[in-house]
């Protein structure tokens, strides 16, 4: 990895840690508050790409596990490895190169900008509402016990929240995108 | 940055990193086989012991351990309503024996110990080609000091915002957030190949 791509990845691991003290938001017809660091991990796979992206997000998940706390709401530690969660903080990792690999396979310069939104948008849904809410479900369920059906109610109320950082991460993707070209290609 | 590590000189202190990690590794791996009410009530009773025998002191104990053991009775209740009480309680007793004991490894082993640690056991991957063992801890660094300044920088522009009259919205904050750090990237990797700190040894 390039000295370039390594500090990029710090850079957004950084700014993942900086969303993380953004209070939570409450939109009134969404049961849960909106955080915006998951918010974050998407924008790391539609910006810097699978291989940074995914890097960004597992500085992130090193500085939650060495104990300092970057999780929002000041969490850290193992122990936000063990919690019921914890799926969906792992899951991360896998999210971020998703969105990041659908981006650079889908998304280019090219487009048209409705396309390139729809790209990012699309890759954002696959790696941070699918891959990473079946993650946290799996270990909701089993790891908790609780069972599949019960995990998978409780985690309906959390997908409309992330559908909509989905969106937001689309159209800031595609603004930094165009915003800042000389960001070294995806890859 | 604040860490979760806590000052003290007791057993768990003392004990190496290493011993710690495999041993949170296997009491783990042990709570998730087993099912028995009595296991699981024995090992978060002891994991309620050996944590307060860090001698926290009960409001730093609770504050540090509160949004997890939060979700854990949600969870529980959950598990109550939908399944049954003998589920809910191998749910709640098994979570809250793990979180103790992690939070209580998390107390006493150092971030510098931890990124020793990791810098060893990312030492194999380093053969497959993965990534450069010795690159976690600079990175690790390198975000932890970028940190503040990108916090600086989104309180200026969250600013900048409202003097303008505009209401601050993630769309256009993470924007001139995102580009203006990433902006700094080529001086950065600059100074650090200038000092030749990922040069091989």
């Amino acid at each position: 990895m390039s000295t370039r791509d390594l500090v990029l990845a710090a850079l957004f691991a950084a700014i993942i840690v900086a969303l993380g003290l953004v209070p939570p938001i409450m939109l009134g017809f969404i049961p849960v508050p909106i955080t915006a660091q998951s918010l974050g991990v998407m924008l790391a796979g539609v910006i810097l790409g699978a291989k940074r992206g995914g890097f960004a997000v597992l500085l992130v998940l090193l500085l939650v596990a060495i104990g300092l706390p970057v999780l929002s709401g000041g969490r850290g530690g193992l122990a936000t490895f063990v919690s019921p969660t914890a799926g969906y903080l792992v899951g991360w990792l896998f999210a971020a190169y998703v969105t990041g690999y659908l981006s650079e396979r889908f998304v280019d310069r090219s487009q048209s900008s409705i396309v390139q939104i729809a790209g990012f948008f699309l890759a954002a849904l696959a790696g941070g509402v699918v891959v990473d809410h079946a993650l946290g479900v799996a270990y909701l369920a089993w790891g908790t016990g609780t069972g599949l059906m019960t995990a998978f109610v409780g985690d309906l109320a959390f997908i409309p929240g992330d559908v909509l950082k989905a969106l937001i991460a689309a159209f800031a993707g595609r603004a930094v995108m165009i915003g800042y070209p000389l960001l070294p290609q995806r890859a | 940055m604040k860490t979760l590590y806590v000052e003290g000189d007791t057993f768990l202190h003392r004990l190496s990193p290493r011993v710690k990690l495999v041993a949170l590794a296997l009491s783990s791996l042990l709570l998730f086989l087993t099912d028995s009410p009595l296991l699981l009530a024995a090992a978060a009773v002891c994991g309620g012991c050996i944590y307060a025998s860090l001698g926290l002191g009960w409001r730093q104990s609770l504050l540090r351990l509160r949004p997890i053991l939060l979700t854990i009775a949600i969870v529980a209740i959950f598990t109550l309503v939908l399944n049954s009480p003998g589920q809910a309680l191998t749910v709640l007793l098994r979570l809250t024996a793990l979180a103790l004991l992690a939070a209580a490894v998390t107390a006493t082993t150092s971030t510098g110990d931890f990124i020793d640690e990791i810098t060893l056991a990312a030492r194999p991957l380093e053969r497959i080609g993965l990534v450069r063992a010795a690159d976690l801890g600079l990175s690790i660094g390198l975000v932890v000091r970028f940190v503040p300044e990108v916090l600086t920088r989104y309180h200026a522009i969250r600013d900048a915002h409202h003097a303008r009259g505009l209401k601050p919205r993630p769309l256009t904050l993470a924007v001139p957030l995102i580009i203006l750090t990433l902006r700094n990237a080529d001086e950065i990797a600059a100074a650090i190949d200038a000092r030749g700190i990922r040069a091989q040894k």
